[in-house]
């Protein structure tokens, strides 16, 4: 293992932002299973172990929370915490959501998302620069969500901080425990809810009777839905919002996919799963490791904290052709969503919101490009993407 | 009533969320790699197993009426 002393991943190093696959490439083909002695903690990058590690619940836990810094903090995580559970309260909890985010019924929310795209675009009609993830990317998820949840449109932005601020890191900074599990955004509508029901979720989470983990049926707690909303509101704001920016900036590297795309919408969908394997919004996911568990030979220790790389294992050589080329044509399995228990809950709403978003720019503007000097790409330790991406519109208007 | 659902699980979509057991641990069990997989050839129309089937985030639940043909689930468009 001469070469794992040679290579340093810092998950928190905010210049890896810029293009980690270089780094990811060498982890994946020379230290399938990494060791970090400066955060503690193990990682690996083959598609193969990836796969393996996340479907596998019973050694690698989310108990304990799915970010580095939390799993390390080793602080007491609250129920309803859903993506910070395993079976069989994690099922328990999920299968309340499930109801609403089935794909069906996401489906039929696309009228009021593409209406919700289209204001937001009215707002930069006839500029010939505009941010892209000011204008549509923090915008639309908001709204999304905001009625998802019932909360007052006027109120969703002061929302959307919030969460966003919570999740936020800058310059290799870590997560506040303590922040992330604040519900207090939520906590002035659950009373004014109560009163007014509406086809929310809010109000679906309060009234859904269900059986709970000691076999009593029950409705959720106050405590609960806001731990229900929080997360919700947390996972699907700014994930959808980067993966809207990074379809901006991959349709101005790739014109030609741009035009293709313009010419034929049918091909939109499996365009929008070539960006979520090329550039996964969330890149890692960790883990907490139950039992001692060997990879490649080594033994990880039970205790231990493990990073799954899914950015490095979508362009594992192994299960995916030419994996460094962009191709929208592609059709293959990423791991952006995860696998097993935790798989993605909102994954059929953030390919509706990145189709609508993807649809509506194509029949708007002809083409575009970006003013690269002016883009700015940020690395928090949960998401990576565009913090602000200028495009110059070009060849006029349709 | 009678046994007229054919349930199968599409190997080639299920990531392994197990959710399809979790809900209905009477219809649905995991194979070998963790995949779900209906625990009978035949089962009787059920609300439950419906709700799974549509619950299921990638669809890759079907559930066909073994009678007719007719698919139950997804809908035919």
């Amino acid at each position: 293992m001469t070469t794992a002393d040679t290579i340093h991943w810092d998950p928190y190093d905010p210049a890896l932002a810029r293009d980690p696959y270089p780094l990811y490439a060498r982890l994946r083909e020379e230290v399938p299973l990494y060791y970090n002695d400066q955060h503690d903690f193990y990682a690996v990058s083959r598609y193969e172990d990836v796969q393996r590690g996340l479907a596998d619940w019973h050694t690698f836990s989310s108990a304990r929370g799915d970010i580095l810094e939390i799993i390390q903090a080793d602080v007491q995580l609250p129920p309803g915490t859903l993506i910070f559970e395993d079976p069989p309260v994690h099922d328990i909890h999920r299968r309340l959501l499930a109801r609403v985010f089935t794909p069906r019924r996401i489906a039929t929310l696309e009228p009021k998302v593409r209406a919700f795209c289209r204001r937001a675009l009215e707002a930069v009609d006839g500029a010939e620069r505009f941010d892209l993830v000011q204008a549509v990317g923090a915008e639309m998820p908001m709204r999304v969500i905001g009625m998802l949840l019932g909360i007052p449109e006027a109120d969703q932005p002061a929302i959307r901080d919030r969460t966003d601020e919570t999740l936020g890191t800058q310059d290799g900074g870590k997560i506040d425990e303590g922040e992330i599990l604040s519900t207090d955004a939520f906590r002035d509508y659950i009373e004014w809810r109560k009163k007014h029901p509406s086809d929310d979720l809010m109000t679906e989470l309060m009234t859904a009777e269900f059986e709970d983990e000691n076999g009593v049926t029950r409705t959720l707690t106050d405590e609960e839905v806001l731990t229900y909303c929080s997360v919700v509101a947390g996972a699907g704001n700014e994930t959808t919002g980067r993966l809207i920016g990074w379809f901006g900036a991959l349709m101005a590297r790739y014109p030609e996919a741009r035009r293709e795309l313009a010419n034929d919408p049918s091909l939109v969908p499996n365009a929008i799963e070539e960006i979520l394997r090329f550039e996964p919004t969330g890149p890692f996911t960790a883990r907490y490791v139950t039992r001692d568990v060997e990879f490649h030979g080594r033994t990880v220790p039970a205790g231990s904290a493990i990073l799954f790389i899914q950015a490095a294992a979508n362009r594992d050589p192994r299960r995916v052709p030419d994996p460094d080329r962009f191709d929208i044509h592609r059709v293959t399995q990423h791991l952006s969503f995860g696998v097993g228990a935790h798989y993605c809950l909102g994954a059929a709403l953030a390919r509706l919101e990145g189709r609508v978003a993807a649809e509506e720019l194509l029949e708007r503007f002809p083409g575009w490009e970006v003013d690269w000097d002016h883009a700015e790409l940020a690395q928090t330790s949960t998401v990576r993407g565009w913090k602000t991406l200028p495009l110059v519109v070009t060849g006029g208007r349709r | 009533m009678t046994e007229r659902w054919t349930v199968r699980v599409d190997k080639r979509l299920c990531v392994r969320t197990g959710l399809c057991v979790a809900s209905a641990p009477a219809d649905f069990e995991l194979d070998e790699s963790g995949q779900g997989r209906a625990r009978a050839e035949r089962t009787a129309e059920s609300d439950v197993v419906l709700e799974v089937a549509e619950s299921c985030p990638i669809e890759a639940i079907s559930i066909t009426d073994a009678d007719t043909g007719h698919r139950v689930f997804p809908p035919e468009t």
